[in-house]
Parts: C-alpha cells; structure tokens; sequence
C-alpha cells in the first residue's frame, strides 16, 4: 500500500542493493569496455581509479618550489568560490525575497524582472558576466549568487506570503510590535527553516554553474581539471572528482538539514 | 463494486513485492541498456551495398577548423555523405559509409578515446596522451600552423615587456606548446613567463570586452584574427611562423579501427576526399565559393579573412607535400615529435614518454605514410582490404 512503512530489515537491505546495482552496473561498463580496448581509460576499472586517487593526492611542484596537490588546490579553490556564491546569493535573496513578502511596493518593483531573469540560464550569459566582473573570484562569486538567486528569491517570497499567517502578524501588532521586530520576530522566525530548504535545493544548480564557468575561465578548480583531465582522457581522475563532488554534495546537505533541525526544532521532519 | 474490490485486494497482497518488482526491473533495465548500447558501432556494418556487398562504417569526429571543414564541404558537394547508411561518389568507389560527426575539439577527442569514432581530426600534440590508451594511426597531415596561433597583446611591445604578465590561453594544449617554444626560440625562460589557463573564445571575448587584468592572450584562429578585427590596440606580438611544421593537423585513425575489414579503405577515402577538396581551393573557378563554404561555420569571417586563413593555416595539399614531412630524416621526425613528447612529459600530461614510430605498427602513435604513396601512385581500391 502506498506510503505504508516497511520493516528496518527490508529498508536497509534494499538500499544497500540500490547502492550495489550501481556498482554493478559500472562494473559491467568497465568489463565490457576493457574487453574492447584492454588499455582503455575511459571507464577505468578499481586498479584505473585508484591511480586516479594517488594522482590527485600527489604532492606537485618541485622541491624548490613545493606545490600542494591537485585536490587541496582545486577543494579550496572551488569550495571558496561556492561558499561565497552561495553565501552572498542567499543573504540578498532573503533581504529582497522578505522585502517583496512584506512590502508591496517591492512586490511590484522586482517581481516582473526576477520572474523574467528566473528563466534565464545564467550559463548562457558567462560572458555578460565576465563584462561585469572580469575574470577573477569575483565573476564566480556573481554567478552563483545571481544564478540561485532568481528562483531562491521567488520562493522566499512565496513564503513569506503564504506560510506566514495574517493573523500572527495581526496579534503581534496589537501586542505592539514594530514592524522590525514582526519582520524579525514573526516573519523571519517562521521562514528560516523554508529558507535552509532552499539553500540545500539550490546548492545543485550552483555547482552546476560554479564548475560551468571554472572549465571556460578558471586556472584551478574542479571545472578547470576535470575538463582539462577529459581532453587528456584521464577518466580516473575525472570520476574521482565526480564522486568528490558527489560526496562533498551529500554533506553540505546533510549539514544543512542538521542547521534546520537545530534550529527550528518545531519545523518537524 | 466486486470487481473493484478484487483488483484492490490484489494491489494490496502484491505491494511488498512490488517494490521487490520495481528493483529487479531497475536491474534488468540496467542490464538491457548496457547490453544494447553502442551495439551498432560494434558490428561496423551499414545497411548500404555496393555491388551486393555491405559497405562498412566508419566513422570521423571532426570539429570545425580550416583544414577539417574541408569534410564538411565535402560532404556538401556531394563526395561524400557524412548520413549513416548514405554514401556520396568517393564512398561508393571505395565502398565504405564514411559518418561525419561534427562536435567540439576537446568532444572529439572524447569520441576518439571511447571508441565512439573510428578516426578524429586532432593535431600531432593532443592525439599523444589519447593514443596511450588507444593506440593511433596518423593517415594523413592536413595542415600547418603558420602563424594560425599567435599571442595577442595589448600595451606591450616587446617579448621582455612580457616578462612577468600573464598571457591567457588553453593549458596542456598546442597554445601553450606555442608560446613557451617561441620563448625558447628567442632566448628566453618560459618560467619567467607565466601562462594562465582560459578557454581560448573565453580568453578572446575578454579581451574584446577590454578587461583590465588581460593584457596578453594565446589563441588560434578564428579567435585571431577576431580579436585582431574587434579590439583595434591589440597586435600580434610573435606567432606560430617560426615554429612552422611543428604544430600539425592531422587525420588519426584508432589502430583498432584500421585493423576492421574495410578501414583501410576507409581511410584511403579520407585521403582522397581531402584531397579532392584541396583541388577545389586551387582551381582559381571554384576557389572563391569552396573557402566562403569553409569558413561559414569556422567563424564570421569573410573571403577576405578566409584567404589569409589559409596562408596562416598552410594546408598540405597534395600527398607529395604529406609525404615530404614525414621522411625519413625530415625535421618533424627527428626533432619535432621529441621535441612534443618532452613538452608533454615535462607538463606532466603523460605518466611516461609514449612511443612513436613512423611506419611501426608497434608503436602507440604510428605516422603511417602508406596512405599517403598509395593515393599519390592511384591504388586501386579492390586491392585495398
């Protein structure tokens, strides 16, 4: 029946199978491919990915001139750019999102544009970009931010329209609230939980972004090596990032839903 | 209502197994997609018959540069039919489905190392790290850069001027070769000179865009002659003439895929389909049209520009002239191609100097020249296998 619970025996055993039939079905690619081409690269098998792991862990550089590898490199310079991006996007679609909730004037102001921009990739557009902030950090950090921010800030405002109810607002007015503190105490309060929602569902598309416009722009970064890597078909060291990425993706996440528990224990589940 | 109550009733007994049911439909899914992809390429066979007998297909990633769109003219004018299951006149004499698969460089050199394409157009630099893990056969040289890569400048006017300022440009690629070659070939430390990696259209629109902290760029054409046309302060400061003959376009054919019945024909047909446009630039009637038709998707260029296109691209256009580079004892063998691997195991693009030959079928990059003497003396295509 649907939605009927299943017993904990059953749940972990078929996620576990979950997990194996996609090994498995890499397994079966890479058998087959090597079959084809027995020095293959291109879906490498665990002997392939695990050079893959000692070459990006590799000290490089020289002894006179020491470089870090290739993953604390590419980590922090990727996961900076993104915690900017991500950082800035969402505190001004808060700052507008509430605004646009709260006001009408800036309901009628930005609704039309962001519903316009919204729709727009912001890939499509690098070059728009790189006109207005050049080549540097700075580039990076505006496309992420404007890239989350059209649809992160239509769904804040949808929030604060509808999740917060007239009522609450009314009482605490009558309480004699100014409108700070209902914007802080009753609207904000009741929207921060929706807000880490939509961070967590937008930390996808940033990376999307992010690592778009590091294959086109950047001299580090996990874009910058993983195209570099395909051109050479070093495919081990591309799939390892990729399953960095995806771990890395999974923890961010997991952080975040832990932020939201924590933080608004009343939001439940 | 009976009948509803049945069919709820048996929804209900099958829901564990449902799951159950979807999870092993996942798995033979899974199974079946693996099975059944590239399943077509795998048997090499077309569905067209010359004479009763299948043509075999083969098929050519290729992407838009002066001395490879020479394939997509061709397939405009007929010759050949880049169509799976079509063939043009050259196809049909050497009975063989020639796949035209236009996509991106950096995507062809994808193909290539998938075994998605038999044959990719690359030049002699980027095919070496591929033909590690897929052995290659270099058939057919198509041009030169001479002068098709250049740095481009803007308020610097000498090579030590440069010192110090980033030039932006495709790392572990032919640029970057280009640009630290010329250094060397001046006298100076590529070290003291550091090389930023863009993508060269990126590099190129910003410097259109004027930005600020690009002052110098290494691209190839069209980004160029481009760059050149739109940012009036901008000049080429050196470019790849003095290294003429070292960066080389060519044809590459996957060892594997030579080996296939028919692939040599097949890229006997390259050849001759390469060359059978080659002469359609040369006849002063059909010039004009056939590098207009060249350049329409390369770039916005006009004839003008296209003209000078192919002088900084020098096509190699005729097998004599193919043949001539790769002789025994011509630069290109003794001191180009090691001068290249030493370029790519010092960028630590390859674990270990991969091996080349020049006809030596063991080695992981073979320049292969019998295709060449064999258009050059008319062979004829039935005693080709």
């Amino acid at each position: 029946m649907i939605r009927r619970s299943i017993p904990y025996w059953l749940f972990a055993s078929l996620t576990a199978t979950g997990i194996i039939v996609a090994m498995l079905v890499y397994a079966t690619l890479s058998i087959r491919q090597t079959r084809i081409n027995p020095s293959q690269n291109v879906l490498p098998g665990i002997k392939g990915l695990a050079v893959g792991i000692q070459e990006i862990t590799k000290q490089r550089g020289n002894e006179k001139k020491p470089k870090p590898s290739w993953l604390v490199t590419d980590a922090k310079a990727t996961y900076w750019r993104l915690l900017l991006g991500l950082s800035a996007g969402s505190i001004v679609s808060i700052l507008v999102g509430v605004g646009m909730g709260a006001y009408s004037a800036a309901e009628a102001f930005f609704s039309p544009v962001i519903t316009f921009m919204a729709k727009i990739p912001p890939t499509a557009m690098l070059a728009v970009y790189m006109v207005v902030f050049g080549t540097k950090l700075e580039m990076y950090v505006a496309l992420v931010a404007f890239g989350i921010f059209f649809t992160m800030v239509q769904s804040i405002y949808q929030a604060v329209k509808k999740d917060v109810a007239a009522d609450h607002i009314d009482k605490a007015y009558t309480l004699g609230a100014s409108e700070f503190e209902v914007i802080i105490e009753v609207i904000w309060r009741q929207v921060l939980p929706r807000v880490i929602e939509n961070i967590r569902l937008h930390l996808g598309p940033a990376m999307v972004f992010l690592i778009a416009a590091e294959m086109l722009f950047a001299s580090e970064g996990f874009g910058y090596t993983i195209r570099q890597q395909s051109r050479l078909v070093n495919m081990n060291v591309v799939y390892i990032y990729l399953a960095i990425l995806g771990l890395s993706g999974l923890l961010i996440d997991w952080l975040l839903l832990r932020l939201r528990r924590w933080l608004c224990p009343w939001f439940g589940e | 209502m009976k009948l509803q109550g049945i069919l709820v009733h048996c929804f209900r007994r099958s829901s564990t197994f449902f799951s159950v049911g979807l999870a092993t439909g996942a798995l033979i899914g899974g199974v079946l997609l693996t099975g059944c992809t590239k399943s077509e390429s795998d048997s090499g066979v077309g569905k067209v018959t010359v004479n009763g007998v299948a043509a075999p297909q083969f098929t050519l990633a290729w992407s838009e540069y002066p001395s490879w769109s020479v394939f997509g003219v061709a397939d405009e004018q007929g010759l050949i039919d880049g169509n799976p299951g079509a063939l043009g006149s050259i196809e049909e004499k050497w009975n063989v489905d020639i796949v035209l698969n236009l996509a991106d460089y950096d995507t062809c050199i994808g193909q290539y190392g998938t075994n998605e394409a038999d044959a990719v157009c690359i030049t002699n630099m980027d095919i070496v790290a591929p033909s590690t893990s897929r052995p290659a056969v270099a058939i057919l040289p198509t041009s030169t850069s001479a002068g098709a890569d250049a740095c481009i400048v803007v308020g610097i006017n000498t090579i030590d001027e440069l010192k110090g300022v980033s030039t932006h440009g495709l790392e572990k690629s032919v640029s970057q070769y280009c640009f630290e070659r010329v250094l060397e070939i001046n006298g100076k430390q590529p070290a003291d000179y550091p090389f930023v990696n863009m993508d060269p259209a990126a590099a190129a629109t910003a410097m259109q865009t004027a930005q600020a902290e690009i002052q110098s760029i290494m691209v190839w054409n069209p980004f160029v002659m481009q760059t050149l046309a739109d940012r009036k302060d901008s000049k080429v400061l050196f470019d790849s003439t003095s290294i003429k003959e070292e960066i080389i376009d060519m044809v590459v054919v996957g060892k594997d895929s030579l080996g296939k019945p028919g692939g040599e024909r097949f890229a006997y047909a390259v050849l001759e389909t390469f060359y059978a446009v080659n002469k359609l630039i040369d006849t002063p009637a059909t010039r004009d049209e056939t590098l207009v038709a060249l350049g329409a998707k390369f770039s916005k260029l006009g004839l003008e520009d296209m003209k000078k296109v192919v002088t900084q691209t020098q096509f190699y256009n005729s097998p004599d002239q193919g043949l001539a580079l790769l002789a025994d004892g011509s630069k290109f063998r003794t001191a180009t191609m090691p001068a290249v691997a030493e370029f790519l195991v010092s960028h630590e693009m390859v674990e270990a100097k991969p091996t080349f030959g020049f006809g030596d079928a063991s080695a992981q990059l073979n320049f292969d020249s019998r295709f060449l003497s064999g258009i050059r003396d008319g062979i004829a295509p039935d005693s080709v296998k």
